[in-house]
C-alpha cells in the first residue's frame, strides 16, 4: 500500500465517522436540519464528479450541471408519474398537450428511472467528449464548449414546456417508493440513503484515482503528447472519465430531486454549474474527497450566512473563489499538505533527523 | 530483410522539404546512427518515423505494415518507441509512477481500470538498478536532477520495451562517465532492440554505431561504417562547406 493510498483511506474513515455518527448527532437528529444537510450531500456527489475530471484528467467541465439535470428530471418524471396516477401530469394540460409524450412512458418504471438517470448523462457527456477529444480540443476550449452545450441544454429544456414543464420545472412529485419502504425525506433513514450515496461514490472515485486508468489520466493532464507516444489512445481516456464523471452527476441530481422533492431547470443553470467548480476549488481538485467536503463546507456556510446577508452571499462567494485561486490553487486539500510539510520539517529539524528531508519531499507529493 | 524501410520519404513545410526523397532500412538488432549537420532533417525523420509529424509522401514500413499512416498511439502499440530531445518525463509523477505509465504492453482502460497504479511494481526494481534509480522510485520526477533525469528517461524506455526505438540526442548534457553507462546499456538494449540514434558526439558514436547514415538538407549523403563515412569527401563539404 502506497502512502498516498493510506492517507486516502484514512480520510475517509474520518469522514464517514463525521458524516454518519458525527452531522445526525450534532443536528440532534432534527429531521428538517438532517434534510438540509442531505442536500449538501447530494451536491458533494456532483463536486466529486467534478474533481475526477478536472483535477484527475485537467479537463474543466463546465457543463456539468446539465448532466446533474438529466438524473434530476429522471427522477423527477418517474415521480411525477407516481404523483398523477392514470392521469395526464398536470402541466401537460395547461400546455395543451393531451397524449403522454414517448419520452415519459419508460419513466412508470423504476429501474429504468434509475438507469437511465445514470446511463442518459454518460452517453450525453460521452458523445461530447468524443466528437471534443477525437479532435484532440484541450485546455480552455473543453470548457468553453462544455459552457455552450450547457447554455444550448438548459434553453432547450425551458423552451420544450409540454414535456418539461419549462421555467417551472417538474413539481408536485410523489415520494419514492422502493420495495418496502416509502421514501419520507424527512427522516433519518433517508439521510443515510444519502449518506451511503455518497460514501459509494467516494469510495469509487477514490478507486478509479488510485486505478491504474487514474495514474494514466494524470500522465494525460501533464503531457498527452507524450502519453500518446507510448500507445495509449489519449481521446479514449478522456472520453472514459467524462463519462463516468456525468454518470456520478447524473446520480447526485436524481438524489437532489429526492430531498427537495422538485427538479427545475436552474439545476442546469450557469450559476450552478459554476459554482459546483467553485465547491471542487475551495475543497481541492486534486481529491475527490477534499472536493466532497468542499461541496459540504461552502453549502453549510451559503445556509447559515445567505440568510443574513441575502444580497451580498454571491459577492462574497465571487471573493472566496477569487482568494482560493490566488492564495491555496490547491484548496483546502493542498494547504493542508502544505502545513503538514511545514509541521514535518520543523520537527525533523528539532530531532536533528536526517531522514527526514527525503520523507518530506515523498510526502509532498503524497499528499 | 529490413525491420524497418523507409521509401522515398518526402515532407514539406510550407515551402520548405525537410526531408526529400530519402530512402534507407534498419535491420533487426541493429544499432543506426542518423548524422547531419544542423537542418538537416535528422530529428524530422525521427518524428516522421514515430508519428509526431505526418509526411507528404513516401511510405514507412515497420515489420512490413505500412505505418506511415497510422496515429502516433497506434505506431507506439505496433513497438515503435522514441525518446526525445528534450528530456520529457512526467515531472509530477514519481520515478516509479513514470515507469508504470512506460510500461505499456497493454494500453486499454479495461486493463487499465482493473489494475491499482502501483502494480508491478516490483517488475520495475531490476530496471532501475540498471541505471542505478533503485533508491528513488518514490521521488517526485520534478525533483531529479537533470542527469537523473535522463536516467529516467532511459529507465522508460526500457520499461516499454519497443522493438523499434528512436533516440534524439541521448547524451546530451550527460558527463563522459555517464555516456560510457549509456554506451553500455545500447550494447545491451541492441540484443533484442532495432536503434535509430541521432546524435553528434562522435565518440558515442563510434562506440556504438553498427552502421551510420550521413543526412544533408532532408536526404541521405553518405551511408556506412565509420571508417567509410570518415573518409568520405562529401561529408567533409557538407560539414565544413567547401
Amino acid at each position: 500500500m502506497t502512502t498516498r493510498l493510506f492517507y486516502d483511506l484514512a480520510g475517509l474513515a474520518l469522514f464517514a465517522v463525521v458524516i454518519v455518527l458525527g452531522v445526525p448527532a450534532l443536528m440532534g437528529f432534527d429531521a428538517f436540519e438532517l434534510n438540509t444537510f442531505a442536500r449538501y450531500l447530494a451536491l458533494a456527489i456532483v463536486a466529486l464528479a467534478l474533481a475526477l475530471s478536472w483535477g484527475g484528467a485537467g479537463l474543466l467541465n463546465l457543463g456539468q450541471a446539465a448532466t446533474f439535470g438529466m438524473g434530476s428530471y429522471a427522477m423527477a418524471m418517474h415521480l411525477k408519474l407516481k404523483a398523477s396516477g392514470d392521469a395526464l401530469p398536470d402541466f401537460m394540460g395547461w400546455n395543451n398537450v393531451s397524449e403522454l409524450p414517448l419520452i415519459w412512458v419508460p419513466f412508470h418504471s423504476l429501474a429504468f428511472t434509475l438507469i437511465a438517470g445514470l446511463l442518459v448523462p454518460a452517453f450525453i457527456g460521452g458523445l461530447i467528449a468524443i466528437f471534443m477529444f477525437r479532435a484532440r480540443i484541450a485546455g480552455v476550449f473543453v470548457a468553453i464548449i462544455t459552457l455552450a452545450f450547457l447554455v444550448a441544454f438548459q434553453l432547450v429544456v425551458i423552451e420544450q414546456q409540454g414535456i418539461t414543464g419549462g421555467q417551472n420545472g417538474l413539481t408536485g412529485l410523489a415520494p419514492l417508493e422502493l420495495p418496502g419502504w416509502s421514501v419520507d425525506t424527512y427522516s433519518l433513514s433517508f439521510y443515510y440513503l444519502a449518506a451511503g450515496c455518497l460514501m459509494l461514490a467516494i469510495t469509487l472515485g477514490l478507486y478509479i484515482t488510485h486505478s491504474k486508468f487514474g495514474l494514466i489520466l494524470r500522465a494525460i493532464r501533464e503531457d498527452a503528447d507524450r502519453t500518446r507516444f507510448f500507445g495509449y489512445n489519449v481521446a479514449n481516456y478522456q472520453t472514459a472519465i467524462f463519462c463516468i464523471s456525468a454518470a456520478l452527476a447524473g446520480w447526485a441530481g436524481m438524489l437532489y430531486t429526492l430531498v427537495l422533492e422538485f427538479a427545475s431547470p436552474t439545476y442546469m443553470s450557469v450559476s450552478f454549474s459554476l459554482a459546483i467548480v467553485i465547491w471542487c476549488a475551495v475543497g481541492g481538485r486534486d481529491s475527490v474527497l477534499a472536493a466532497a467536503v468542499g461541496a459540504i463546507l461552502v453549502n453549510l456556510l451559503e445556509g447559515k450566512l445567505s440568510d443574513i446577508y441575502v444580497e451580498g452571499w454571491n459577492l462574497m462567494l465571487g471573493v472566496t473563489f477569487v482568494l482560493v485561486v490566488m492564495f491555496m490553487p490547491r484548496g483546502l486539500h493542498g494547504l493542508l499538505g502544505d502545513l503538514t510539510n511545514l509541521f514535518r520539517r520543523g520537527a525533523g529539524k528539532r530531532r536533528g533527523n536526517r531522514s527526514a528531508p527525503t520523507q518530506t519531499a515523498k510526502t509532498g507529493q503524497e499528499l | 530483410m529490413s525491420h524497418l524501410q523507409v521509401t522515398d520519404l518526402r515532407v514539406d513545410f510550407g515551402g520548405l522539404r525537410a526531408v526529400d526523397g530519402l530512402t534507407f532500412g534498419v535491420k533487426k538488432g541493429e544499432i543506426l546512427c542518423l548524422l547531419g549537420p544542423n537542418g538537416a532533417g535528422k530529428s524530422t525523420t525521427l518524428d516522421l518515423i514515430c508519428g509526431k509529424t505526418q509526411p507528404t509522401g513516401g511510405s514507412v514500413r515497420f515489420e512490413d505494415v505500412e505505418i506511415s499512416r497510422m496515429f502516433e498511439f497506434e505506431r507506439a502499440r505496433r513497438g515503435v518507441g522514441r525518446k526525445f530531445q528534450v528530456p520529457s518525463v512526467y515531472k509530477e509523477l514519481t520515478v516509479a509512477e513514470n515507469l508504470a505509465v512506460a510500461q505499456s504492453r497493454k494500453p486499454g482502460i479495461w486493463h487499465a481500470l482493473t489494475r491499482l497504479s502501483h502494480s508491478g511494481r516490483d517488475r520495475f526494481e531490476p530496471i532501475l538498478e540498471k541505471v542505478g534509480l533503485e533508491k528513488r522510485a518514490d521521488v517526485v520526477a520534478g525533483n531529479l536532477s537533470h542527469g537523473e533525469t535522463q536516467w529516467l528517461e532511459i529507465a522508460m524506455l526500457i520499461a516499454q520495451d519497443s522493438r523499434l526505438i528512436l533516440m534524439d540526442e541521448p547524451t546530451a548534457g550527460m558527463t563522459i562517465q555517464e555516456t560510457a553507462r549509456t554506451a553500455e546499456i545500447f550494447r545491451t538494449l541492441s540484443k533484442s532492440h532495432t536503434l535509430i540514434v541521432v546524435e553528434h558526439d562522435m565518440s558515442f558514436v563510434r562506440t556504438v554505431a553498427d552502421r551510420i547514415i550521413v543526412m544533408n538538407r532532408g536526404a541521405l549523403l553518405a551511408e556506412g561504417s565509420i571508417t567509410e563515412i570518415e573518409a568520405n569527401e562529401d561529408v567533409k563539404t557538407a560539414y565544413l562547406g567547401h
